[in-house]
């Protein structure tokens, strides 16, 4: 009834604008809309923002699909603003490597287009086959190669913005060094789309690596000692792997078939210097380890099969388990920590839990499935490990009954007044994916 | 730009020059160049200790020009920062425009000295430091008066220290005992000499500034730079008239006294071809008297002549050759800097590989080498607080595994032997040319003995 | 330790001197403030009301305490060698001096971090890691002498930043003073992506408007295997310029490419590190390749051919280690340098998309002509970051306003370019108004909502970085006046 209101009141203002019905079906991890509407323009995007601005209406940015499962505590909210046809490359300057994208825009077509000009967006997100660039910027997601490349925040030099009241603003530029003002990039960057809706991206771009080779290092011990002192030892010569993963022994399994903690060493540069310290590990690696190399298209391969191991919400699940995903932060080498306590806590709680880590960033991802009780349990003892690590737990997939019980975020920090602040300056009315971020914001 | 302005020789109070009352203030052409970059700030010392621009290069500098612009008095506000620079020069390396920081802060002191002149016992010892003692050979020599100059800054013992063999290794000793012992100074000894003749045949002659502490402390190291000189051919001459090179009383600000010394060297050095000096401060002086005469334009002239005539020690072997001795010393040293030979003259390689020539010598390389000691002239009489906080900051650096610490300067070898002794570490300090001069000796001794000891 | 007896009755400034210990902690009489009034931008001078020296973080929230309760303007100053203008006391500030917090707090090889305090010298880092083979990779030509204080707070370039980012790139941690005096761990020890709004990102490069740092956790890296650095000669500029986008296009990512034009090769040549570059050619390339050795020669290998493609002059490679050092001594010293061929120059920090460097650096010889002012080029070509350097004489009546003019029209050539008008100075007093040239009032009005949040009133080093409310703005405020007095 309200709906065909509110369907009824955004069609007569904006004629052209295409809208649907959302309440044919809910989705059960939430971050739904009544409303569904499929901006084309930036305009189109502004003029719905200020819509429900000046309505009070919720509005749930979304377009692939793939991070519906992170946080959000309502079933839907009143529009569900989706950027699935806001998509196309705006400019790709070749000689620049930089490449400005509309938000929509799945990143995998981007890749695919900007791979025959031999360059990439130096990011290794995760559901390729879902993602849009707008949503791995907004979630700031990022996978193993991060070690080389860094995260979405390294990445990203300018961007298009709408306000919750339908203004239109930039961040950064189109040049690789800027200092002009804030830098507002990164405040949106990770914002989870409570700030503004992205509307387009400009991002550098490198040349695609000339070869590259993947060397699986294994440590059938499973010793935490012996991988902590190979991987110190290794970090500390002057190989440049782009990647140094830890793979548990269940994620090992699935993915080299060797059940036991490896190594996922990633090198990537022209062949010379690839096959150099293919070697070199080789030499490094202790004796009673394992060791294989993939090269090129298999080595691709790998990484890809990686990208498609977490659950993500644009993939419909009916099974009866609950299925999580946790981003865990530690300094670099503690990730050897939680990765041995994610391998224990698979018999403790009779789960499924496959995990992975970078050596050289911190960042580890952690896969739980089961029964809700146990991952629930199994997700409270990874976040205070994580904590008395000095790190912090993001459960960056949950199905939403589950998120109403637990902090998707964890604790606020002694500055979330600073969010607050900067939420109310750039959404007073508090209209955009509301209750998705950070202390409810 | 950077030409000196003859021209600039303006009455006293010239509006021209703002707070600058006085002849010869800093001038203008010299702070130009300093576009307040601030790559000055991390070479200065005083920067270091007290991390406040107005005892930074930078800021100094910028004082000055401030006087200038009548923003700023010739006052104690003034004056604190322009005494409190240790005149090491090495601003003037790190400057990318290579802005004459020591000479603006020498002609500020002069402003600063005309416009308050020292009172109570500052001005007594000034007076009987700058004006009563060095410029007179034989007073100085009264070592009394030396002495309690000495006993002030607790350098007493240090003095002793440089002149005596004290926990050295066994083979340095050995070394030790083949020199001969040089008590008297060199002018004394060779005061009715004309020319010391070259032990060979005659090359080159050179003239010789003996230096006023280097003679009476150091007199082995002058003796040393003699026998070197006479050893690779040069007939060496000791000017009888010379005098104090004036760099002390130019840091203090005294540049009327600096001049007439000045006057008095350029004559007593007036017909000698090459003036050979093997102390950094004197040299630097000796090179920058033009910079004293920018009103006298006959004597400018003069002091470009003598100037050009002036050479350190290290820096002539190096260019005029010399023979490489054949005795090995066997010992680990490390090399200090002058600031006053590396930042004054730019002699950074030349004593190097004079060292490094001499069969045995293992060259540990020392951090920094080129940060003041703190030493600085009577720097470490007028602020030893910071001369001692600059002299800690140095010892840091100091190897520990090395015997010798060699340098080119008298000032810092009495600097770094407080800090030696204030620090208990065991090096002994050394002038290069010493050491020269110890490897010649042993092969002459060994060359004598050769077929019976081994 | 030593109390200075003070000389004043002024009771903020006696309140003030018993919240810092130390000898000499406070500077509050005007000659001792004189050495204060500007940073390493000198055309704008104002004297500060005091300066103070805190020796540690909990000094530092007692005096931003203080200057907030009593709405006393206040900022932060590192070395004061930034070039924008941001540690100049525009309204009589009290100035927070970090020089004495110069320590190296920590150093964290395995997980390849550093923490320092925020007075400490960016070199120094560099200097107390490199016997482990490790560095720190933001190198701004002020790296002597910058603390990296001041490098979070203008988000520090540097030559090497074409391959490894900025300084933002390599901070992990900060721990801030608020302009309130409350003091925040932001990423606690140095850990990625913490939970909530990027403020790591937003103070970085906020120019001391946001918070005052007083911890900082950097990411160190290993020393690349090898090293190799090309030096190309031009006889054209725009043969120069073509050889930097070929280079990249090439598939390299050098570690730095700098360029340098005839006026700046003058003076770099005329100045304390000349390297002997021909006096008739038009652009000198300094490239370097880094990385494993196995791979370096074949990258340089296609750096000469796309130098020879591109009619180079003269190209080689550095013979060793000495050579690459005097090379990058001369360009490094390049900006004061200009000392040496003028008594005054402006430096701008323009940047652009790469490919637009010929027509830009024609734009720039344009401006040169018309102003009659000579304009030197010295530049990181690789990311298009232009460092036109105005030589003017600010003795002869008009030439500094001359100056700023041409500096800023060659800002405006930048923007028109679809670029910046600056890429790692900052924007400070010097570019506040060029902002106009990048954003509209939506954006700006955006930005200083943001430093609202966190500067509310305003203390903390007010009136830069962004433009004077805009002249309609102005125009509504003079108008409402006079009807207000009726």
């Amino acid at each position: 009834m309200v709906t065909d209101e509110l369907i009824a009141k955004i069609s007569s203002t904006y004629p052209e604008l295409e809208i649907e019905n959302g309440l044919v079906s809910i989705h059960p991890l939430g971050n739904d809309g009544k409303v569904v509407v499929y901006p084309q323009t930036e305009e189109e995007i502004a003029s719905v923002l200020r819509f429900a601005n000046e309505n009070q209406n919720s509005v749930v940015v979304m377009a692939g699909g793939s991070k519906r499962g992170c946080g959000g505590l309502e079933e839907s909210a009143e529009i569900l603003l989706s950027l699935e046809k806001y998509k196309g490359i705006v400019e790709h300057t070749l000689g620049d490597m930089t490449l400005t994208v509309k938000a929509g825009t799945p990143y995998k077509e981007i890749q695919n287009y900007i791979a025959g000009f031999n360059q990439k967006i130096p990011l290794d997100p995760y559901a390729l086959e879902y993602a849009t660039i707008g949503g791995v910027v907004s979630a700031n997601d990022s996978g193993p190669k991060r070690l080389g490349y860094g995260s979405a925040r390294d990445s990203v030099i300018g961007m298009r913005i709408v306000y919750p009241d339908g203004t239109v603003i930039r961040t950064g530029g189109k040049t690789v060094k800027n200092v002009a003002g804030y830098d507002f990039n990164k405040l949106f960057i990770g914002s989870m789309g409570t700030l503004g809706v992205i509307t387009e991206i400009t991002l550098k771009l490198r040349p695609l690596q000339k070869y590259e080779s993947l060397v699986l290092v294994t440590f059938p011990d499973g010793n935490p000692e012996e991988i902590y002192s190979f991987s110190v030892t290794f970090l500390n010569t002057v190989m440049e792997p782009t990647a140094l993963e830890l793979l548990s022994p269940a994620l090992s399994e699935k993915l080299t078939g060797h059940s036991c903690f490896t190594l996922a060493v990633c090198f990537e540069d022209v062949e010379s210097a690839v096959r150099y310290q293919v070697e070199f590990i080789e030499k490094l690696k202790p004796d009673t380890s394992g060791f294989s190399v993939l090269h090129q298209e298999s080595a691709r391969a790998f990484w890809n099969l990686l990208t498609k191991i977490p659950p993500n919400g644009a993939v419909e699940y009916t099974g009866p388990e609950t299925r999580a995903s946790v981003k865990i932060g530690v300094k670099n080498l503690d990730v050897i920590k939680v990765m041995k306590e994610s391998h224990l806590l698979q018999d403790r709680y009779n789960l499924d839990i496959e995990a992975h880590g970078g050596l050289g960033h911190g960042i580890a991802r952690i896969y739980l499935n089961g029964a809700s009780d146990d991952v629930m349990n199994a997700i409270g003892i990874l976040r205070t490990f994580a904590e008395k690590l000095g790190g912090y737990a993001v459960l960056t997939h949950l199905p939403l009954v589950l998120r109403r019980q637990i902090d998707v975020w964890g604790p606020k920090p002694a500055y979330s007044f600073l969010f607050d602040g900067i939420k109310s300056k750039i959404d007073p009315k508090r209209i955009l994916n509301p209750k998705r971020f950070v202390g409810g914001i | 730009m950077g030409l000196p302005e003859l021209e600039q020789n303006r009455p006293c109070n010239s509006a021209g020059l703002g707070n600058y009352l006085w002849n010869d203030p800093p001038k203008e052409y010299k702070w130009a160049d300093c576009v307040h970059c601030g790559l000055c700030l991390e070479a200065c010392p005083t920067y270091e200790q007290l991390g406040q621009e107005q005892h930074s290069p930078r800021g100094r500098v910028h004082l000055i020009k401030s006087v200038a612009e009548g923003k700023l008095q010739v006052n104690e506000a003034f004056a604190d920062p322009v005494f409190q620079c240790l005149d090491c020069r090495a601003c003037t390396t790190a400057c990318p425009a290579s802005v004459d920081v020591g000479g603006l802060i020498e002609e500020a002191r002069g402003q600063v000295r005309q416009a308050m002149p020292l009172s109570g016992w500052k001005a007594m010892a000034s007076k009987f430091l700058l004006e009563t003692l060095f410029p007179h050979h034989e007073r100085l020599e009264a070592a009394g008066g030396l002495l309690k100059f000495y006993q002030k800054s607790g350098l007493q013992k240090v003095v002793r220290k440089t002149g005596l063999i004290n926990i050295m290794p066994d083979h340095l000793i050995e070394m030790e005992s083949i020199m001969p012992e040089v008590k008297t100074s060199v002018r004394k000894k060779y005061k009715d000499i004309n020319v010391i003749k070259a032990k060979e045949k005659t090359k080159r002659q050179v003239a010789m500034l003996t230096g006023c502490i280097m003679d009476v402390m150091f007199s082995d190291v002058n003796q040393a730079t003699i026998n070197v000189l006479t050893r690779n051919g040069n007939d060496v001459l000791i000017p009888k008239n010379q005098t104090c090179c004036g760099a002390l009383h130019v840091h203090a600000g005294d540049r009327e006294m600096g001049r007439k010394l000045a006057k008095q060297n350029i004559e007593a050095f007036e017909s000698s071809e090459k003036v050979i000096v093997n102390a950094a401060g004197c040299g630097c002086m000796l090179k920058e008297y033009p910079e004293l005469f920018h009103e006298e334009p006959e004597w400018y002239e003069r002091a470009q002549e003598f100037s050009a005539k002036v050479e350190d020690i290290a820096k002539y072997l190096y260019d005029t050759g010399y023979e490489i001795p054949k005795a090995e010393l066997k010992t680990r040293i490390t090399y200090h800097d002058a600031c006053h030979l590396a930042h004054g003259q730019g002699i950074r390689e030349e004593p190097r590989d004079l060292l490094l020539h001499i069969p045995g010598v293992e060259m540990v390389s020392m951090p920094n080498a080129d940060r003041c000691c703190g030493s600085a002239g009577v720097y470490n009489l007028t602020h030893p607080e910071m001369a001692s906080a600059v002299l800690e900051s140095k010892m840091t650096h100091i190897p520990e595994d090395v015997e010798m610490i060699s340098m080119g300067n008298p000032g810092c070898m009495l600097q770094m032997a407080v800090g030696v002794q204030k620090y208990g570490r065991n090096q002994r300090v050394v002038h290069t040319i010493q050491l020269l001069d110890w490897a010649y000796q042993k092969e002459e001794v060994q060359g004598g003995k050769n077929h019976g000891t081994k | 330790m030593a109390r200075n007896k003070l000389d004043t009755n002024d009771p903020h400034i006696l309140h003030l001197a018993k919240l810092v210990s130390g000898p000499n902690a406070i500077l509050y009489k005007q000659e001792d403030l004189l050495a204060y009034d500007c940073d390493g931008f000198t055309i704008e001078r104002h004297l500060p009301r005091a300066v103070v020296f805190p020796n540690n973080t909990e000094e530092v929230a007692k005096i931003v305490k203080f200057c907030s309760e009593n709405k006393l303007p206040f900022l932060a100053r590192g070395a004061g060698t930034g070039l924008s203008g941001g540690a100049v006391p525009l309204n009589n500030e009290i100035i927070i001096s970090l020089v004495r917090m110069k320590r190296l707090l920590e150093v964290d090889f395995e997980n390849r971090r550093a923490v320092v305090e925020p007075g400490y010298v960016n070199l120094k880092l560099t200097n107390s890691i490199a016997d482990k083979g490790y560095y720190y990779a933001p190198d701004p030509s002020s790296q002597y002498a910058c603390t990296i204080g001041g490098n979070v707070a203008e988000n520090a370039g540097g030559a090497h930043c074409l391959k490894y980012g900025v300084t933002t790139n390599h901070i992990l941690g900060l721990e801030v003073v608020l302009p309130n005096g409350d003091v925040m761990e932001i990423s606690p020890n140095g850990i990625a992506d913490f939970p909530g709004y990027d403020l790591l990102g937003l103070l970085t490069g906020s120019e001391g408007t946001l918070g005052i740092v007083t911890k900082i956790t950097v990411r160190i890296l290993k020393n690349p295997e090898a090293k190799q650095t090309v030096l190309a000669y031009f006889d054209r500029v725009q043969d120069g310029s073509q050889a930097v986008s070929n280079i990249i296009s090439a598939g390299i990512v050098p570690a730095a490419l700098e360029m340098m034009d005839k006026v700046a090769i003058e003076g770099v040549e005329a100045a304390a590190f000349p390297v002997g570059h021909p006096k008739d050619i038009a652009a000198v390339l300094l490239i370097e390749v880094d990385g494993i050795a196995a791979g370096i020669d074949e990258q340089i290998q296609l750096i000469l051919d796309v130098c020879k493609k591109s009619h180079v002059r003269e190209v080689k490679v550095a013979e060793d280690e000495a050579e690459r050092a005097r090379w990058w001594a001369n360009r490094k010293t390049g900006f004061g340098a200009m000392g040496a061929i003028s008594p005054d120059y402006l430096v701008q920090d323009g940047v652009i998309p790469r490919s637009k460097l010929p027509e830009v650096l024609e734009r720039i010889h344009k401006i040169s002509e018309e102003s009659g002012l000579r304009i030197a080029n010295i530049f990181h070509a690789g990311d298009g970051n232009l460092h036109p350097l105005v030589l003017f004489d600010s003795r002869v009546p008009g030439d500094t306003e001359k100056a700023i003019r041409a500096g800023s029209a060659c800002l405006k050539a930048c923007a028109d370019a679809g670029g910046s008008i600056t890429g790692e100075h900052g924007v400070g007093i010097e570019k506040k108004e060029e902002m106009r040239f990048v954003f509209n009032d939506d954006e700006i009005k955006a930005q200083t909502d943001i430093r609202d949040v966190f500067n509310p009133d305003r203390l903390l080093n007010a009136g830069k970085l962004f433009p004077t409310p805009s002249r309609c703005a102005e125009m509504k405020q003079e108008l409402k006046r006079p009807e207000h007095a009726k």
